[in-house]
């Protein structure tokens, strides 16, 4: 057996269970083009990525920073936005806008139904949305008892973050989909 | 799918086209930098430039000849378009996941005039919702609403004309129907006119009863045979396009079926069929019948008293708005009740098939809870439902049935006054009652023709692809010797997506190829290639030196032997599935081709033998003995070509070594094509591919690519390390 292949498999075994944390002194900084380069245990990678682990649950939390290929290693994880500075959390944040686009419903405006598909007109927090569902195609998931995921016929993603905030009428109007 | 959207000319005149520029590409961006929604924004690609229109200008311009690659990134509900600018990746723009598909294809379409070529991606993919008017689009390349051509009419008018013949026995039957359901009131006038007031005898109220118990059976007679002409007529329909759809399933290539969920066509074939059967037994074979009545129950109430007429016109508008409301409410709560029935049944499923986690996680209590939550509020959703139902159906009839005090109130004043008489009092209120039976069904008339049109759409969008039939001039039979050629063959299951790109290798015939890869790479694509389920986007497949689209698809199929990772049964017995493959072959062949795939031993140990029914996708057999009859199967027709995708996978050590025993000798002498994950199962292949990023990354004898120290290296000692 060949010891340099084993000691290869070695090593990415041990890459791939090490928690690597990125805090506060690691440096990102901000490309030409609108990504972000990350500067961790001196080492330089070039536009990173950026991954929510628990999207829905907690959001600003544990983001993986990973490289920018195929494998997409991971580099590190923050644990906590809050810990990092406020420059840097901005630099995340916007990255994390450009790969994340789940836009929260505020406010129905209107839902007409007609011939099994149902026309929302919604206000939400990137702006006014108009989009259409399939309703026999399971359009809405249930995140929780309160929290909903509407999925259009484009693919795009909805959040209703708590049906509780919703006005009777607009509930009365979302009813027939839950 | 639009690559090019029409722009008004306002943004036209900003873009300042120079000599022979031309656009290209124009499609919405709909997420500006902010991360917010944003509309009336488009990315335009001319020949020379990428523009960003931001809504009122020219935001950001890039030339064509500073960039030297583009791509689209798909992120989370969206994606990013990236170009290489100067050296630099830029984002360009941000893009929700309506536009996904768009913008791959928009990005191919710069990287091709980035090389300096001038060819515009088109893309053939449907749009989901009608860009014109907004609606959804039912799974059909165009809006029913939005485009005149195409429809349903066509397909309709197919349909009447092959059954004209019973279209009309039912009309006629129709009008019989109607006229003596509306002729039942005006003899029953007579009788209290003409006999129980006018002092007629016996006799005359005898002759009457006659006629009313005539008609009586007559409208009986009519309704039962209108009926059964409807049904059978329906079920002759819906039969007819069962069988035309799955006969065009059968034709269509497997991309077609690929592309749509299996659901999806699915039901096509099961419920827009019965949908169309249920309209002509429940709508359909009233349709005219009602129609008529209701025209007819109309004038005969204008004619008899005007002005009780209106009166009761008057009360139909009511009557309707409480129908619709009523039926909105009904199909909420049963919506919700349904819905909470579907979260019962599926938790029921999901414990009851993870058992044995639940147990051994000893979480029967939890779920039991759970259970007892979901299942009450069903209960609960239940009883309101049937509390509401209870109290509003006679509400219903009840304000129905005041339509009627009024006419009898107002009618018997007028009987009073002598200026209408008792039996045509009678006779109008037996049209009233009419009236208002058949507003309940005329309400529903829009919904049900909405619905069957969307059906007859989605059947008639399949029937109305066109299939490419092989030119029988071009192809032709072909004894294969076994030489095959790749040669820049490129291929991806989405046109914008490459799964393999320039292929180039030729084997020789007789030769053993192992491909070798990580999942994902495009091994089992290859192999999809050369079985010709799928065309090559680019390059070519030559077999023996002949184009492989020159060969008859019979005649190549028929040399090739294919045991895939996924091995398929039919229901049916052990000797139905060997024999699929060759259905003349003879008991000896197929026992002889059983033992070379070392079946034989554990069929014989089946109480049926080759009898042994092997259940739905062979269910009662284990993944080893599946494999072995698939193996079976492939190798009775002694084919010249062999395709095995982890044929052995499923399989015990044991097994797995007799079975290569046996297949190193079927495969002598027969060009084979091998996927392994396990290398040692590929050490008789006379060269090894390994496939890494859409490529041919390394091929060569296992001794060369071991010294080449690549990807095959470090896979092959990790196996025999592991």
């Amino acid at each position: 057996m060949d010891g340099k292949v084993t000691d290869f498999y070695e090593k990415e075994a041990e890459e791939m269970t090490a928690m690597n944390i990125i805090t506060s002194k690691d440096r990102f900084e901000k490309t030409e083009g609108g990504f972000i380069n990350l500067t961790f245990n001196g080492k330089l990678y070039e536009q990173v990525k950026v991954v929510r682990l628990f999207p829905f649950t907690e959001p600003d939390k544990f983001i993986s920073i990973r490289e920018n290929d195929n494998r997409a290693k991971e580099i590190g994880l923050i644990e906590d936005m809050a810990d990092l500075s406020e420059e840097t959390r901005k630099l995340i944040e916007e990255q994390l806008s450009l790969n994340y686009y789940i836009p929260v419903i505020k406010k129905i405006n209107s839902i007409k139904d007609e011939s099994g598909h149902a026309y929302f007109n919604v206000t939400t927090d990137k702006g006014e949305c108009k989009f259409v569902i399939n309703m026999s195609s399971n359009p809405v998931t249930k995140l929780t008892d309160t929290r909903l995921l509407i999925t259009d016929l484009d693919e795009n993603r909805y959040e209703i973050r708590d049906t509780k905030e919703l006005s009777q009428k607009e509930l009365r109007k979302l009813d027939l989909f839950l | 799918m639009i690559l090019k959207y029409d722009l008004s000319n306002k943004i036209t005149d900003k873009i300042r086209l120079d000599g022979d520029e031309r656009i290209y590409y124009a499609v919405p961006a709909d997420i500006d930098r902010q991360g917010n929604h944003l509309e009336g924004a488009y990315i335009i690609v001319t020949t020379k430039k990428i523009c960003l229109y931001d809504g009122n200008d020219i935001s950001e311009t890039y030339e064509i000849k500073d960039c030297s690659s583009a791509k689209a990134d798909a992120k989370v509900g969206g994606g990013l378009l990236v170009v290489n600018h100067k050296g630099i990746d830029k984002i360009v723009v941000h893009y929700s996941a309506k536009h996904l598909a768009r913008y791959a294809y928009i990005a191919r379409g710069i990287n091709i005039l980035i090389s300096g070529r001038f060819e515009e991606v088109e893309s053939k993919e449907y749009e989901k919702v009608c860009p014109v008017c907004g609606r959804a689009i039912r799974g059909t390349g165009v809006c029913a609403k939005c485009s005149k051509e195409g429809g349903s009419t066509g397909l309709f008018k197919t349909l009447l004309m092959k059954y004209a013949k019973d279209f009309i026995g039912i009309f006629i039957l129709m009008v019989l129907a109607a006229v003596t359901t509306l002729l039942n009131p005006e003899i029953q006038k007579h009788l209290i006119n003409d006999v129980l007031k006018g002092g007629g005898g016996m006799r005359k109220a005898l002759v009457f009863l006659a006629f009313m118990f005539a008609l009586s059976v007559g409208i009986v007679v009519v309704n039962i045979l209108k009926s059964n002409a409807s049904t059978r007529l329906g079920a002759r329909i819906s039969a007819d396009l069962r069988m035309q759809l799955f006969k065009k399933y059968q034709e269509l290539p497997i991309s077609f079926i690929n592309d749509r969920r299996p659901g999806e066509l699915l039901n096509r074939i099961t419920s827009d069929t019965l949908y169309i059967r249920e309209f002509m037994e429940d709508v359909f074979c009233n349709l005219f019948a009602v129609l008529f009545i209701f025209i007819w129950d109309v004038l005969f109430m204008l004619l008899i008293n005007v002005k009780l007429a209106l009166l009761t016109f008057v009360m139909v508008p009511v009557v309707v708005v409480m129908i619709l409301g009523f039926r909105k409410t009904v199909y909420r709560i049963f919506h919700m009740q349904f819905r909470k029935n579907d979260e019962v049944s599926s938790s029921l499923q999901d414990v009851i098939s993870g058992m044995r986690v639940v147990k051994t996680y000893g979480k029967e209590n939890d779920e039991s809870d759970r259970f007892k939550r979901l299942s009450s509020e069903y209960a609960v959703t239940n009883r309101k439902n049937e509390t509401f139902w209870g109290i509003f159906q006679p509400i219903i009839s009840f304000l129905m049935g005041m339509g009627v005090v009024i006419v009898v109130y107002f009618g018997g004043l007028d009987v009073f006054n002598e200026s209408m008489s008792a039996g045509e009092l009678y006779q109008f209120i037996t049209y009233t009652l009419l009236l208002f039976q058949y507003i309940e069904w005329l309400s529903r008339l829009p919904k049900e023709l909405t619905q069957l049109i969307s059906s007859i759409e989605r059947i008639d969008d399949i029937l109305r692809q066109r299939v490419e039939h092989e030119d029988e001039n071009l192809v032709h039979d072909m004894e294969i010797k076994g030489e095959i050629t790749f040669d820049h063959a490129t291929f991806g299951y989405k046109s914008y997506q490459p799964v393999l790109e320039d292929i180039n290798v030729t084997v020789k015939p007789g030769e053993m190829i192992g491909i070798v890869g990580a999942s994902g790479t495009g091994k089992s694509t290859l192999i999809n290639l050369l079985m010709r389920l799928y065309e090559v986007d680019d390059g070519r497949i030559l077999i023996d030196g002949t184009d492989l689209k020159e060969i008859s698809r019979k005649s190549y199929r028929s040399q090739l032997g294919v045991v895939l990772q996924e091995t398929f049964l039919f229901s049916g017995t052990i000797l139905d599935n060997i024999r699929f493959s060759k259905p003349d072959a003879t008991y000896e062949e197929i026992v002889r081709a059983a033992k070379m795939a070392n079946a034989h031993e554990f069929i014989c140990n089946l109480r049926d033998g080759y009898n042994t029914y092997v259940g739905e996708r062979g269910s009662s057999l284990s993944g080893g003995e599946r494999q072995r009859i698939a193996i079976a199967r492939a190798i009775l027709t002694n084919p010249r070509l062999l395709i095995l995708d982890e044929a052995t996978s499923s399989l015990d050590t044991e097994s797995e070594f007799m079975i290569q025993k046996a297949l190193e000798r079927l495969t002598e002498g027969k060009t084979t094509f091998a996927i392994a994950h396990r290398l040692s199962t590929l050490q008789k292949a006379d060269r090894l591919m390994v496939i890494d990023g859409h490529r041919i990354a390394e091929i060569g004898t296992h001794e060369e690519l071991l010294a080449m120290k690549g990807i095959y290296y470090k896979l092959y000692n990790a196996q025999i390390t592991a």
